[in-house]
């Protein structure tokens, strides 16, 4: 064999140009199917790693899968916003034998994009949030005072933030004159890298992120004597004032202005857009179920595992015609490889003619044949190994990036 | 030693037919068959080669029976047994010169190519002058140099028989001597049999034998007729 081997291995080198162009064919045709099997296979495991690690999904009414990709991944907004009323019940239905906790999550917003940058999703959420997904910080701290942001990993490294940056939030709307202002907020921290979407978020407070909303806001105190033109009315009954549009809130939360900051409107009512919740019993977890299974509840929770096995039954479709089609191209490399076999031996029937004449067995003309076609599928096999897993360090963020 | 009794042979189309009725060649000896074209020399050293079988009668090669013997035995028969170099060289392409000279090893069942093989090699090319072509490719080299690096593989594994088809046919009368006085020694050495066909009558009186072949030969009327078969070699 050793031999059968080392006279294929110089027959391939003799005809190099044929011999590269099987091998590559032979690639790329191993490496389509495993690829597609090896990417989707991380794709599943990442996706479905999640939404197992996330007991209920609780939103506006709507689109199932709208929630929970946005609430696993940050992405596509829900129809409509839940509020902290919801937080509050949940968490008034903690009882002994009921607990459960609830982690609210306001992603609306985005950071400023800087030139080649796209800004990153900013997560308003609380800090249970970081104990729930095992976060850790890097760098830095975790976040202590309203208008402090840590950044994920990736987000860090590609807009090179570091502790004591500032990064600000943008606009919704540009054209929405009277409504969010940029908020510059502080980087306190950077969290370690957890290769989920996390590292891909700007997280800081969700009252932080109702600033940014135009909920809550800081400005300059008013003086109803001194600042008079500022003073759309000044009822002196009540000691209230009410200011006009020349008085500019606060685009940045620093330690003298903080404590001018404050919410209007009832905290009940403050937006979410979906919230996490994390039952400690089996019994917590029916009872909430229960609770927004009816057609009267005013928002839904979903199981995110179940809702994500829908959402991969549809790539499990796609996975199926990427089959089809790497067999078809299967099919008609090894037609292609046949056919280029049978010229070869026609073009080497000298040689092998030489090979009989010396006296060389049936087998050993067919172990050269043979030996040629190993070598040529062990190299396309391992070239299509190597490329696979090379793709597979980009794709399957590339593909998750595509997807969400 | 090859004895031939009764030997006959004849292509389907009926045109040629070999007959032989006895011939002995002794180990250690050897032979040159000279005749015309077409007389079936070449044919002849194949038949003892078992490259063609035999119509009938007999050829015995030391204790062996060569047309007894299945296509398969045949085939290692001749691998470890005969060294053969052809009219066209026969030369593998994408092999060099020292990779050639080591093929009858490399397609071999039990031989592996060792140190003391390559050493051979080395010592065979040497030997007619070409130990500075070893690792070149043997489409690089002239018709003479192919021919030398032919007879170089056929004396490798020290075969019972040789059996040269015109090694002499593309080259200059100094190393035609030279590679008759090579194939001699080294079958000489190994107690082998030469036979050689040549149209060189000046290398006749180097062997210890001399058969005239036409007198084989039982052309047809057929054959007669046909000047194409007249002319070539068989």
């Amino acid at each position: 064999m050793k031999n059968a081997l080392y006279l294929a291995w110089k027959s391939l080198l003799w005809q190099r140009g044929r011999s590269l162009t099987i091998l590559l064919s032979l690639a790329i045709t191993i490496w389509l199917p495993v690829t597609v099997r090896l990417v989707l296979d991380q794709f599943r495991r990442e996706i479905s790693e999640r939404a197992n690690a996330t007991p209920l999904v609780l939103g506006a009414k709507g689109s199932r899968i709208d929630l929970a990709l946005h609430a696993l991944y940050f992405d596509t907004l829900p129809p409509a916003d839940t509020n902290m009323a919801e937080v509050e019940s949940i968490d008034n239905l903690s009882t002994a034998n009921a607990a459960a906790y609830a982690i609210p999550l306001h992603v609306r917003y985005r950071t400023q994009s800087r030139p080649g940058i796209e800004g990153a999703v900013i997560v308003g959420t609380s800090p249970e949030y970081f104990e729930f997904r095992r976060l850790k910080v890097a760098e830095g701290q975790t976040i202590s005072l309203l208008g402090d942001c840590v950044v994920g990993s990736n987000v860090a490294t590609k807009m090179q933030l570091h502790p004591g940056d500032s990064i600000l939030s943008a606009p919704r709307n540009a054209f929405n004159l009277a409504g969010d202002y940029p908020l510059k907020m502080k980087v306190v921290g950077v969290m370690a890298q957890s290769h989920s979407p996390d590292d891909d978020a700007v997280f800081t407070d969700v009252r932080t992120t109702w600033v940014i909303d135009g909920i809550g806001h800081g400005h300059q105190e008013l003086n109803p004597q001194t600042d008079s033109q500022l003073l759309l009315k000044n009822d002196t009954g009540t000691g209230s004032v009410t200011a006009n549009a020349a008085v500019l809130p606060y685009t940045e939360i620093t330690e003298d202005n903080i404590d001018s900051f404050h919410f209007h409107g009832e905290p009940a009512s403050f937006p979410l857009t979906a919230i996490l919740i994390v039952p400690e019993t089996e019994k917590s977890r029916t009872q909430i179920l229960g609770r927004y299974s009816s057609s009267l509840a005013t928002a839904q929770c979903l199981k995110p595992p179940e809702v994500i096995e829908e959402l991969l039954s549809i790539v499990f479709r796609i996975e199926q015609l990427a089959w089809v089609c790497s067999i078809a191209a299967g099919v008609v490399t090894c037609l292609l490889l046949g056919l280029v076999v049978n010229l070869s031996m026609r073009l080497r029937e000298s040689e092998m003619q030489t090979m009989f004449r010396l006296g060389c067995s049936r087998t050993t003309i067919a172990m050269l044949h043979g030996s040629e076609i190993l070598l040529l599928l062990c190299s396309a096999s391992v070239l299509a190994g190597v490329a696979a897993l090379l793709t597979l360090q980009f794709a399957a963020s590339v593909l998750r990036s595509l997807l969400f | 030693m090859i004895a031939i009794n009764q030997l006959t042979f004849s292509y389907r189309d009926g045109t040629f037919r070999l007959r032989i009725p006895v011939l002995t060649l002794e180990s250690g000896r050897s032979a040159v068959i000279v005749g015309p074209s077409g007389s079936g020399k070449t044919t002849f050293l194949n038949l003892i080669a078992g490259i063609l079988p035999s119509s009938g009668g007999e050829i015995r090669v030391g204790h062996t029976d060569v047309h007894r013997l299945t296509d398969n035995d045949r085939r290692l028969f001749r691998l470890l047994n005969v060294g053969q170099v052809f009219q066209d060289f026969q030369l593998i392409d994408y092999l060099n010169v020292l990779d050639n000279v080591l093929l009858p090893c490399r397609i071999h069942p039990s031989v592996t190519v060792t140190k003391t093989l390559r050493e051979r090699a080395s010592l065979l090319l040497q030997s007619v002058e070409m130990s500075s072509f070893e690792r070149r490719s043997v489409t690089c080299l002239s018709q003479g140099e192919r021919q030398r690096v032919a007879i170089c593989r056929a004396l490798l594994l020290s075969p019972q028989v040789v059996l040269a088809d015109e090694p002499t046919g593309n080259l200059d009368p100094v190393n035609a001597e030279r590679i008759v006085r090579l194939l001699r020694t080294e079958t000489r050495r190994s107690g082998a049999t030469l036979i050689m066909v040549t149209h060189d009558h000046s290398l006749l009186p180097q062997f210890d034998q001399i058969i005239p072949f036409e007198q084989f030969l039982e052309r047809t009327a057929a054959a007669k007729n046909d000047p194409q078969v007249a002319e070539g070699d068989t």
